[in-house]
């Protein structure tokens, strides 16, 4: 955090991000077992955009791939997810592997070997939104919907 | 539960649950094009969402991302940038704050 500050006030902003911060951590234990749970998995990945360029392997950061709603996806499908719309370490590392960032593939094998009960019927995409009332009045309510719709036991929040 | 490689900021925040693995950012799933990587990250993921017994729980994966750790060193390092660089770094920075403004302007009409 405090590199990241140091670094955005080197280059002149003087207003340093605000990072979220509880001190009350909700905490609900587990009420069946992961071998029984159908587990959904959330990103902060972005789905493609055929109009916002580059969003492949080491595409520069790209603010035109960029979502601002909770959205949705067929888990049964391998769709493209990208994070050229984030600040990841683009000196060591490229976004080549989808796996790296959001492990369906993993998922998937998880259920076949029988260590979770099931993968949900869709994936889930959330916003890094850079205002917390929106995340945590909008986005939060939204993406609840749908876990609930989905009868999701056990969420996985995989964020990049 | 949430996998992640920002340990203070996700600390900060406090969520229930977080496996963190000690990664450049963007391979918070594990490292690419190793899948066993990828499936012992999400196995720690599931098993510690059996085992944490309260909030905040942090469970650091064991894997580490390469013997050298100059990746460490070089985060959002302004050791080296010129001042031209920093003026070009803030430029590039401006424009996509405001590609990212404008895509956000359609997607959330005030």
């Amino acid at each position: 955090m405090q590199r990241m500050r140091d670094y955005y006030l080197a280059l002149g902003y003087n207003n340093p991000y605000q990072w979220a911060h509880f001190s009350d951590v909700p905490f609900q234990p587990l009420s069946k077992p992961v071998t029984k749970s159908r587990v959904g998995l959330v990103t902060t990945a972005a789905p493609f955009k055929p109009e916002a360029g580059d969003q492949g392997p080491g595409a520069p950061y790209n603010a035109a791939a960029k979502f601002y709603r909770v959205y949705a996806g067929d888990a049964s499908k391998d769709d493209f997810l990208g994070i050229s719309h984030v600040s990841y370490d683009r000196d060591y590392t490229t976004a080549e592997d989808i796996g790296s960032y959001f492990p369906l593939g993993a998922l998937r094998k998880t259920q076949a070997q029988g260590i979770i009960g099931e993968v949900s019927p869709r994936y889930y995409g959330l916003p890094t939104n850079r205002s917390q009332d929106t995340t945590k009045h909008q986005d939060c309510p939204d993406l609840l919907a749908m876990l609930q719709d989905d009868e999701v036991d056990l969420a996985i929040l995989v964020a990049n | 539960m949430v996998l992640g490689s920002a340990k203070d900021i996700v600390e900060h925040c406090g969520v229930p649950r977080f496996v963190f693995s000690d990664f450049p950012l963007g391979n918070s799933a594990g490292k690419p094009n190793d899948p066993e990587s990828q499936l012992d990250t999400l196995g720690l993921a599931l098993d510690t969402l059996e085992t944490a017994q309260s909030p905040a729980t942090t469970v650091q994966s064991p894997q580490t991302w390469s013997k050298d750790v100059k990746w460490k060193a070089d985060f959002y390092s302004i050791a080296n940038l010129s001042a031209a660089e920093l003026a070009k770094r803030r430029a590039e920075f401006d424009q996509i704050k405001t590609i990212g403004q404008g895509v956000r302007d359609q997607t959330m009409p005030t």
